[in-house]
């Protein structure tokens, strides 16, 4: 096959996938545009424009503050994830020390138990630290990874050992390898360590569900599944929340892409 | 990296300190604050502020919870729980045995309240067991039909009137319910929620379990007769829409309750079983422009019984603020909760002698709801749910859901799955008292007590 | 051919450690001291949030503990674990745990050839990772909500879809009921686990597996796969390539051992994460129905649990789920083992 219809399949297959993955989205955002009575008819666009749709989402409920709560807690959690994950990871992949494999071992074995298994204790414990219905019983539970550990210790294998034995050999210390020279090296693990995290924060929603009491602390999943409840059966009103709930992830998708890109430019391991 | 992580940090930092200002203050200093959980919509709303305006030391603000009595056990296992909670049919037992309801039948007492005497029959086993009271009923439901006065317009046929029979009713149904060539049905003669099959299992003089709790007896020859019917409605008579001709008609991604906006859009249906309750939602005229409406009493085959439900509203035991609780359940049971509820359409008030009002009967505000008797009939005329006490509500649900899933997509006859559903319950409830030794204590002595002949 | 195999090994690095252990002469204590303020942080909060609410829960497993206070407590051994292997209700969902894995293969295949295709240089791949990764930044409950109503067997755009093409090419086909059917691709029976052929179709469970394939394809695994691409060395594949190896020949003896650390780590989550998965489908979609068919196990763990109350029951069924996932990744780990150092 020559370069140029290859390149052509290549086209066609990706924007026929693209297609698949956008339209469901494309009948969301046009559903939220929508007046109940039309959402279930099959012609694609509205027929009258109802951008108030989206005004109403705010007037029936405090959505700004569900943002706020979803982005400030997946914030803290996906900071702090990253932080404990990249220095565990690195204790993993990069130094030697007594009894490594078996707590790795361990990590690893936890991270098969159904999260069901734990939710009581952990409920019992926020009790007795005082964290119910606050910020922190949001972010400090969730905050100690042993999947980030396990990615980031991945993505760390893949350095070539010759770099921080060189650093090694110019008597820097484990905590000038780790900030100089490994982390740079992992940045693209890192970012998709914090794209994973972040996501999975944003977007949780069991444990919030049991443990925030207060209405000012509701976070975006909690606040849908209240909104859904008790306005009824507004599917057009529900569509437009859901997609004020995307954008943010969008925003710092497409902000994170320029990290990525560069990782791939640079992760190359020339070195 | 070192300068990333510092200053991702020193954001969060000033982050957290907005969040810390915006966190809203106490919301009046020198009130007990009462946490109340329950499902949040306008109507509990206006509940609670009819409270908050006339209480001096208390205030109660809302958990929404909708997720069951799960949040609510959890959070009391932890010693956190609400000190006030709703609960649907069956937890009674539940809450009971898991030390999560106050016994407030003296408190009540002492204050001039009998539950037992003054609210709803029907609704009394959501919150009474064995004279011991430990809760109030929140609100009371029983179904009638609601009407679409404009299908019956169209059609000259005059509005029914109640009482009247299944078979009375199977002719209209039939007249109103149209098919174009395709054989798609355009416009249906009922809508019924499915969860309302008690409803036919009772009209049919059935129980789900015997009178004692100690047998699942949905297979008895009046239940199969009663869910029979039930299911002819969908596939002999075709009056009702299936399943798959339901979903088609659902307003997208509705589900639940989305009946209510399949009889309140366009002129789907000329008639739906529900509640007094659906009214918060079809009184919404920007919703629902076109519908004209009135009701009419639902039919019954050989016993005048409709299915009655509601909720409650229980203390939490291990509350700290259980005599400010109370004063929250002493409005519930007072004049100004009851017009409320009535006013709200939220079901009808629990405590009956608030009902029987001329403003309940007809209120000026509402001149289309002309005919507000017929709840009340309802009501009178209404059963509560047979629940066992030697069985889990929950784990019984799912097994009878199972079956009756089959059998509202007619893909099981309704003896096989109603006999099937009786052993599986029988099974369920064997291993529940095999698991309790209390109950099956009180399981020997009813048997011990009942004469061997009816065995 | 004239790949050597040398360039086909493994990556390099993952011989790092053990370099680094031969040549060292450190105390096993002072290699602690040092490893110790790296590991700790996340230690602890493992042990507390993770580790110890484990133990706890394993503890429960063996007892009766039941929140309705009237079942007194007590050690029941292995009473749970002999109830549960005759539990029919376990065996059911248990199938249909099983059943949801029908979708991995599928859904990891697709995230390699997506990453692949983007990992070409082409104009615009930005623009295709960005639309490709839209389904998994959704939150979940929104995209639930979405796909119940895509699938609307009625006014649905996915039987609208299907019924014009049907329509369009006379096929005469009959568009699936999707989330109110009970039927399925193998036809497993309702009421028991047993093939009894009156099931064959598509039904709730492949609606949501489905779902599952679109949402995870160009998700997590994708932007895996990518970031392991850009890691593999372009001298290996330009080398191979410039040898006059077929695209197919360079992927299979360069890419594909390269993509190996990866490919594992994917295959291995996926199945920890299908095992015990299918819980806000079913809370958000189905409630666990149509008659019980889209229950997975954690799901009835969770209505065991906080709706039934058999705490310690609900906690053996879990250590059960685990003790299947476990199994499984014990055999990846094995199999795994054979392509891949660690």
């Amino acid at each position: 096959m020559s370069k140029p219809v290859k390149t052509i399949l290549a086209y066609v297959l990706l924007t026929a996938l693209a297609l698949t993955m956008l339209l469901p989205f494309l009948w969301m955002v046009l559903a939220s545009f929508k007046s109940l009575a039309e959402v279930e008819k099959l012609n694609p666009f509205p027929t009258i424009w109802h951008p108030e749709n989206y005004l109403s989402v705010f007037q029936q409920v405090p959505f700004a503050r569900y943002y706020f709560n979803s982005v400030f807690v997946a914030s803290w959690v996906t900071f702090l994830t990253c932080l404990t994950s990249a220095m565990a990871a690195f204790a993993f992949a990069r130094l030697r020390w007594p009894g490594r494999d078996k707590v790795f071992q361990l990590y690893l074995a936890t991270m098969m138990i159904p999260g069901v298994v734990t939710m009581i204790p952990n409920y019992t414990l926020m009790v007795k630290l005082q964290l119910l219905d606050s910020y922190a019983g949001l972010i400090i539970p969730a905050a100690f990874s042993a999947f980030g550990t396990f990615l980031m210790r991945q993505f760390m294998l893949t350095v070539p050992s010759a770099l921080d034995e060189a650093a090694e050999m110019d008597g820097a210390s484990p905590w000038q390898i780790f900030w100089d020279v490994i982390l740079p090296m992992a940045r693209p693990g890192l970012i998709t360590l914090a794209i994973f995290t972040f996501m999975g924060n944003y977007g949780s929603f069991f444990w919030p569900l049991i443990l925030i009491k207060s209405e000012h602390l509701r976070t975006l999943p909690i606040g849908m599944l209240f909104f859904d409840t008790v306005y009824g059966r507004q599917t057009n009103l529900i569509m437009a929340a859901s997609v004020m709930n995307i954008i943010p992830l969008i925003v710092i998708f497409v902000v994170s892409q320029k990290f990525l890109v560069q990782g791939i430019q640079m992760g190359a391991v020339k070195g | 990296m070192k300068a990333v992580f510092t200053g991702a940090f020193v954001i969060l930092l000033l982050l957290s300190a907005m969040a810390w200002s915006i966190l809203p203050k106490p919301v009046e200093a020198g009130k007990t604050q009462i946490i109340w959980a329950s499902d949040d919509n306008p109507a509990r709303r206006g509940q609670i502020d009819g409270f908050n305006k006339i209480a001096t030391d208390a205030h109660v603000s809302l958990d929404p919870n909708n997720t069951g009595l799960q949040k609510v056990v959890v959070q009391s296992l932890a010693g956190v729980g609400p000190d006030v909670f709703d609960s649907g049919d069956g937890t009674l037992n539940v809450l009971i045995d898991a030390d999560l309801a106050w016994d407030v039948t003296d408190e009540l007492k002492k204050r001039g309240v009998d539950i037992e005497k003054d609210s709803w029959k029907a609704i009394q086993t959501y919150c009474v067991r064995e004279g011991r009271v430990y809760g109030i009923p929140s609100n009371a439901a029983a179904n009638a039909l609601f009407i679409n006065k404009t299908i019956f317009d169209q059609q000259g046929i005059p509005y029914p009137n109640g009482p009247w029979k299944w078979s009375e009713f199977l002719p209209i149904a039939q007249k109103m319910t149209i098919r174009d060539d395709k054989g798609r049905a355009t416009q249906f003669g009922l809508l019924i929620d499915w969860w309302l099959w008690p409803q036919f299992v009772i009209q049919w003089g059935g129980r789900i379990y015997s009178e004692d709790g100690t047998k699942c007896v949905i297979d008895s020859p009046e239940a199969i007769a009663g869910i029979q019917f039930l299911h002819d409605l969908i596939y002999k008579y075709k009056v009702m829409p299936s399943p798959v001709e339901e979903a088609a008609m659902a307003t997208q991604g509705g589900w639940g309750s989305g009946t209510i906006t399949q009889f309140g859009e366009g002129q789907k249906a000329a008639m739906a079983m529900g509640g007094r309750w659906w009214l918060c939602t079809l009184r919404n005229k920007k919703q629902f422009p076109d519908l004209k409406m009135t009701v009419c009493e639902a039919p019954y085959f050989n016993r005048r019984v409709f299915y009655g439900y509601g909720r409650a509203t229980f203390i939490n035991k291990a509350s700290p603020r259980r005599e400010d609780a109370l004063k929250f359940l002493l409005y519930m049971a007072g004049p100004n909760y009851n017009a409320l509820i009535n006013k709200q359409a939220d079901a009808l008030a629990p405590i009956i002698k608030y009902c029987y009002k001329p403003e309940v009967l007809f209120d000026p505000e509402f001149p289309e709801e002309d005919k507000n008797q017929v709840w009340l009939d309802a009501m009178r005329y209404a059963e509560p749910t047979p629940t066992s006490p030697f069985v889990n509500y929950q784990a019984a649900q799912r097994i009878l859901t199972r079956q009756l899933d089959l059998v509202k997509n007619d893909q099981k006859l309704v003896p096989d799955a109603l006999r099937d559903a009786a052993r599986e319950v029988n099974a369920e409830i064997q291993k529940t008292i095999a698991r309790n030794p209390s109950l099956k204590a009180k399981y020997d002595a009813i048997l011990a007590k009942r004469p061997v002949a009816t065995l | 051919m004239s790949v050597t195999p040398t360039a086909m090994r493994p990556p390099v690095a993952a011989d790092a450690p053990r370099t680094v252990a031969k040549r060292s002469s450190r105390s096993d204590w002072r290699r602690l001291w040092q490893a110790a303020p790296f590991v700790l942080p996340n230690l602890l909060g493992f042990l507390v949030f993770t580790a110890g609410p484990v133990l706890f829960s394993f503890a429960i497993a063996f007892t009766n503990w039941d929140l309705q206070r009237s079942v007194p407590f007590r050690w029941s051994g292995w009473e749970n674990f002999s109830v549960l292997m005759a539990d029919k209700d376990f065996w059911l969902y248990f199938a249909n745990t099983v059943y949801f894995l029908l979708g991995m293969p599928v859904a990891i295949a697709g995230s390699l050839a997506l990453a692949l295709l983007l990992s070409q240089k082409l104009k615009g791949v930005v623009i295709y990772r960005t639309l490709f990764y839209l389904p998994s930044f959704t939150s979940g409950v929104a995209l639930m909500i979405l796909w119940k109503a895509l699938y609307n067997p009625d006014f649905g755009p996915v039987n609208a879809v299907i019924n014009s093409v049907s329509d369009f090419l006379h096929l005469g086909v009959k568009a699936p009921q999707w989330l109110l059917s009970t039927a399925n691709l193998v036809g497993l029976d309702v009421e028991k686990v047993a093939f009894t052929g009156k099931q064959f179709g598509l039904g709730a469970r492949d609606a949501i597996i489905i779902m599952g394939v679109w949402t995870a394809i160009g998700g997590s695994n994708m932007l895996l796969y990518l970031a392991a691409l850009t890691n593999v060395p372009q001298e290996l594949t330009e080398a191979a390539e410039l040898d006059g190896a077929t695209n197919w020949q360079v992927f299979r003896n360069v890419t594909w051992p390269q993509l190996a650390p990866t490919t594992f780590f994917i295959v291995v989550m996926s199945f920890i994460g299908g095992l015990q998965g299918g819980f806000e489908q079913a809370r958000v979609m189905t409630n666990g129905g149509p008659a019980g068919t889209t229950t997975t196990l954690s799901y009835y763990i969770y209505n065991k649990a906080f709706e039934e109350f058999q705490i310690g029951y609900a906690s053996a069924v879990s250590w059960v789920l685990f003790s299947i996932i476990f199994a499984v990744t014990v055999l990846n780990w094995k199999f795994g083992n054979k392509e891949t150092t660690y």
